[in-house]
């Protein structure tokens, strides 16, 4: 695990938040342009523990509600409460300052499950994705 | 299937979406921008899935006057009318526009969803001397909406500017196929135009490049939706079905009783009459949430469910999360006075107010 970033065929990212266990997780920039104008984000409560794959967050947008599901499996630690105030930075930022809550890993061995760049964006080529 | 101005918006890079079996385009920035800028400034809607419909022959508007609620024969040639096509029990075929360009010459604008179901019903209650022409197939048709509407269609140099509400222009020279009025479905002021491919191609591309410097936006479904939804407008298919009548969706404007009977009037009235029947009412969430179609409407008293959302949506000129509901009569009372109800997002319970119609001046409303 190093600062690379890692998807899931739902349009998750997932990327190391400095220590090796702490994830950062948001929703792709693909993701957030089939979403279109997110209105609001409905975080986990820190504290949560969450299974890989089960649902973490309801992005609420005009067009409908995604579930956003978790990478990784772990407890959460943190969540971007700037999303609260401003959710258009999920759209404008996906990356970065539009990212949704972070998790503390309790299996690394699941990074290995997940896809890659090169995965993901053949994915995307192939329109296979699911989920949104 | 696809429509004339499809390659266009791809250029354009819209976000697609499927209606009714058509690829339209949803949004082309932001729904949420666009919907500003129908607003403030003007917004250009591709609307060719819709149906356009000519009815012809000796006693063309007689015949369709007797199949729709408002009435046609009250209104002069080159008027537009909204009424409603009753079924033979009073619900409802579909929503639509009507216009004469002569004594024996009715166009129709309908819904797309609806436009087989439409032929079939109206063909089976004409008179075989009438003729029913479909003038949808390869149209493009357009909606310029916006307080910036006037200013942009007198770039076309046509006169268009000079037309008055809910007047319409037939073509001349392009044979019975061209429907240019002033009208919408946004709340605000704008044309619509209907005709062959050939015909609006160029109004499109004429729009499309001048009309930015005066603040014309490309806006998608998703916009429209939005900005239909603030007037509390009835979209087919969620306000209107072959159940509902227009009493039940609030449209008793549409509905003229002194004009000739006309199909389905009894059956209306009937059903009128009904204590049992749902009415559809205008909601603001007191609290962060959407509301989408079908969420069920709780009476927060007893946990029993009173009612379904029947489109939901949220905007920041209403303030949040709203939408419209049928609500059981035996609620509906108490709604109206101020009582909260519950609406039922993902499991939880939203608090609602009941706000009237429409949610928000649109610019026809604001003068």
């Amino acid at each position: 695990m190093s600062s690379e970033r890692r998807y899931t065929p739902t349009h998750e990212w997932i990327q190391s938040s400095g220590d090796h266990s702490l994830m950062r997780v948001g929703i792709t920039d693909f993701a957030q342009k089939e979403i279109t104008d997110v209105v609001f984000v409905e975080l986990p409560k820190i504290g949560k523990k969450i299974p890989q794959g089960a649902e973490a967050a309801i992005i609420e947008s005009v067009k409908a509600a995604f579930s956003i599901y978790a990478p990784m499996g772990g407890e959460v630690v943190a969540v971007n409460s700037a999303i609260e105030s401003n959710p258009a930075l999920v759209n404008s930022d996906p990356y970065g300052s539009g990212w949704i809550f972070e998790l503390r890993a309790d299996d690394p061995a699941q990074w290995n499950s997940l896809l890659d760049e090169k995965g993901y964006q053949a994915l995307l080529v192939s329109g296979a994705g699911g989920g949104h | 299937m696809a429509l004339p101005l499809v390659p266009y918006h791809t250029r354009r890079l819209a976000r697609m979406t499927d209606f009714h079996g058509y690829l339209l385009p949803l949004s082309f920035s932001s729904i949420l921008e666009e919907a500003k800028a129908v607003r403030e400034a003007a917004g250009l809607f591709d609307i060719s899935h819709m149906g356009h419909f000519l009815v012809k022959g000796p006693g063309a508007r007689q015949a369709i006057n007797h199949l729709v609620t408002s009435d046609l024969e009250a209104v002069p040639l080159g008027k537009s009318l909204y009424g409603l096509l009753p079924n033979d029990s009073g619900g409802t075929v579909d929503d639509l526009i009507l216009a004469s360009s002569g004594e024996g010459e009715v166009h129709i604008i309908l819904n797309a969803g609806n436009r087989e179901g439409d032929f079939a019903w109206i063909r089976s209650h004409l008179p075989p001397s009438l003729a029913l022409l479909d003038l949808s197939i390869d149209q493009i048709a357009l909606a310029l909406q916006g307080p910036a509407s006037p200013r942009i269609v007198s770039l076309l140099s046509q006169g268009f500017e000079t037309m008055v509400r809910r007047e319409v222009r037939f073509s001349t020279d392009s044979a019975e196929r061209l429907w240019i009025s002033r009208t919408g479905y946004t709340g605000e002021d704008g044309w619509e135009f209907f005709g062959p491919a050939e015909a609006i191609l160029p109004i499109y591309k004429s729009l499309s490049e001048k009309g930015p410097d005066l603040g014309l936006v490309q806006a998608g479904l998703g916009a429209r939706d939005l900005l239909r939804l603030e007037m509390a407008y009835p979209l087919y298919g969620q306000e209107l079905t072959p159940e509902k009548t227009a009493f039940d969706a609030g449209l008793d404007f549409a509905v003229n009783l002194r004009k000739a009977p006309f199909l389905g009037r009894e059956q209306m009235l009937e059903k009128r009459e009904d204590p049992e029947r749902d009415r559809l009412t205008g909601f603001v969430l007191a609290e962060r949430g959407i509301p989408r179609t079908h969420c069920p409407v709780i009476d927060p008293a007893t946990g029993r469910q009173v009612g379904e959302v029947t489109s939901g949506g949220h905007s920041p000129r209403v303030g949040g999360g709203f939408g419209l509901a049928y609500i059981d009569p035996s609620f509906f009372n108490d709604f109206m006075k101020g009582k909260e109800a519950g609406i039922e997002i993902h499991g939880k319970i939203h608090r609602a107010r009941f706000h009237s119609r429409p949610f928000v001046a649109g610019g026809l409303t604001r003068k």
